[in-house]
């Protein structure tokens, strides 16, 4: 058997394991997930009542794209901090699996979580609001750097935070930034100039223009860019991943 | 070919704190090694360097004559682990558990089916195999997690703690399986407070304390190192002022040590004491390994807080 092949076949492995042992809650978290993401649309709605097509556009996209926040910046790093303080991933680190398959499984089950949601999001923005989105195939490319473009940060902090309470504060105020303080929901030129200087090495301020510029018309995105600066923070998280889970053992 | 060679160990962490202390163990093919000390001592810094989970600050650990500092990837296909802590793969079923370890650890599905049915019967966990770890009881999620070890086939086991919240009887059958796999020829470093069960599978024990290994050998030539004393266990009617050749055993609640020279005059302090009635009932016999790392330990904190101090 290749290299690859092993690793892809410990991949599966761990994906199942992964799904199974939280087979209670996967429906439940799924459910969740696709809930607050209609809620973000609609409720948006509901604080501006006479919303413009242009206005509803942006924030449909923006509410999709923070979804991919939540996969890799706080689902993710919640699953690491757990396994690390319930002794799962010492476990698996014991094991002679490779530990990039470990963490793309993790990476891939908060994923399979989290992406219905993205969907749902579209899907009802655009009903919602009238709003024509079209769907170009590269946006799988965008979702994937995307997920990847975070996961390195959200595995660098699972493993750092010592404890599951820790791990949910930073990520409450990294939902928070998101919201309101990225050009993801809320367009660059409206935020104070030190946010938007910011906003440039944040991966979700690429992920939301690349988005923007697969599924709208709105002006002023910038696709190519953006997806060269994802792939770069994707390699450097990746690489990041790898260091932290090495560290681990 | 030893299969487990550890020389010279030292790890400093970098607080500064020295976890273990020059140590050097080896581990022969099929033999039950224990490793005893209280908490602190250093056992789970030794077995987090032998997993490959940790660096050590010098020395040397070879799993098979493979250097597995150099080649911890060797260490994990090598040795089946059962961790201290319950495994909390919550909705995971029990057979599940067993035969995602076979497979993660290479096997074809066929193999890793027969292997997992051969384990539940083994540790007899048939009534069990549907149910989810987190419903399961610690007993049956330690047995679980000791049937995910074993299920591998590895030729060493590093056993941390296997009877931790197991009931009397499949104690009984654990340690009757990790005597089998000793007798098999797998090899088993072992680390547990259950002194008076695992002496009975154990070849060999070290007691560690303070990062150093304080006594090594076979649980015969530890008690031969105490031979000169002997154990007291005695019921008393009431409050009772003992004998000034007794000492309080460390190990055992309202049990005392004393030299076999003192037999005779303790022998007749306790006739009269029955024949008063002081004394109901007692018990003369040999230390038990309990005794033996209570002593062992106690007589090395003296110099360990003079080493601390200094």
């Amino acid at each position: 058997m290749s290299a690859a092949a092993w690793v892809l076949r410990q991949y599966t492995l761990l994906v199942n394991i992964q799904i199974r042992s939280m087979r209670a809650a996967f429906w439940f978290i799924m459910v969740i997930q696709i809930s607050f993401a209609a809620g973000l649309v609609l409720g948006l709605g509901y604080l501006i009542p006479d919303i413009s097509k242009e206005t509803a556009t942006y924030l449909t996209v923006g509410a999709a794209t923070q979804q991919f926040v939540t996969v890799g910046l706080v689902m993710l790093p919640q699953f690491i901090t757990e396994a690390k303080t319930l002794g799962r991933l010492e476990y698996f680190l014991t094991m002679p699996i490779s530990r990039e398959a470990y963490l793309m499984a993790q990476l891939s089950v908060v994923a399979m979580l989290a992406l219905p949601g993205v969907i749902l999001t579209l899907a009802l923005g655009s009903v919602r609001y009238g709003i024509g989105l079209s769907v170009d195939p590269i946006v799988v490319l965008v979702a994937l750097l995307a997920m990847l473009s975070l996961a390195g940060v959200g595995v660098a902090l699972g493993m750092a935070c010592p404890l599951p309470e820790v791990t949910n504060s930073i990520t409450n105020l990294i939902i928070f930034y998101v919201l309101f303080f990225a050009p993801v929901l809320v367009p660059s030129s409206q935020l104070p100039w030190v946010l938007q200087k910011t906003a440039l090495v944040m991966p979700p301020t690429y992920a939301a223009d690349a988005m923007r510029a697969t599924l709208t018309h709105l002006p002023d995105t910038h696709l190519g860019s953006s997806l060269l600066v994802m792939a770069g923070f994707a390699i450097a998280s990746s690489a990041l991943s790898a260091v932290m889970i090495r560290r681990q053992g | 070919m030893a299969i487990l060679d550890v020389q010279h160990l030292v790890k400093r962490y970098k607080s500064g704190t020295l976890a273990n202390d020059d140590i050097s163990l080896t581990l022969e093919p099929g033999e039950v090694y224990g490793l005893l000390g209280p908490n602190g001592a250093g056992k789970t810094t030794l077995v987090r360097q032998v997993l490959g989970l940790l660096r050590p600050t010098s020395g040397s650990i070879a799993v098979e004559n493979v250097d597995v500092v150099a080649d911890p990837g060797f260490a994990r296909r090598r040795i089946g682990f059962l961790p201290q802590s319950q495994l909390d793969l919550q909705s995971l079923h029990v057979d599940e558990l067993i035969r995602y370890a076979a497979r993660l650890r290479g096997m074809p599905g066929n193999e890793a089916d027969r292997r997992t049915e051969e384990v539940i019967e083994r540790l007899d966990l048939e009534e069990f195999r549907k149910t989810s770890l987190h419903s399961a009881s610690g007993g049956i999620r330690r047995l679980a997690g000791f049937a995910a070890t074993l299920v591998g086939a590895t030729r060493l086991l590093v056993l941390d703690e296997p009877t931790n919240d197991v009931d009397p009887l499949r104690r009984q059958l654990l340690w009757n399986t990790i005597a089998e796999e000793g007798r098999g020829g797998t090899t088993v470093l072992l680390v547990t407070h259950n002194l008076a069960e695992a002496e009975r599978v154990i070849d060999r024990l070290a007691i560690i304390d303070g990062g150093r290994i304080l006594r090594e050998g076979s649980p015969a030539s530890l008690r031969s190192l105490v031979t000169e004393q002997l154990k007291l266990e005695l019921s008393a009617a009431g409050p009772l002022a003992a004998h000034p050749a007794l000492r309080a055993d460390p190990a055992t609640a309202g049990a005392y040590l004393f030299a076999q020279a003192d037999l005779g005059p303790v022998s007749g302090w306790l006739s009269t004491m029955r024949e008063i009635g002081k004394v109901t009932d007692f018990r003369i016999g040999p230390p038990s390994l309990d005794d033996i790392y209570a002593v062992t330990v106690r007589q090395h904190q003296p110099a360990r807080q003079l080493e601390a101090a200094l």
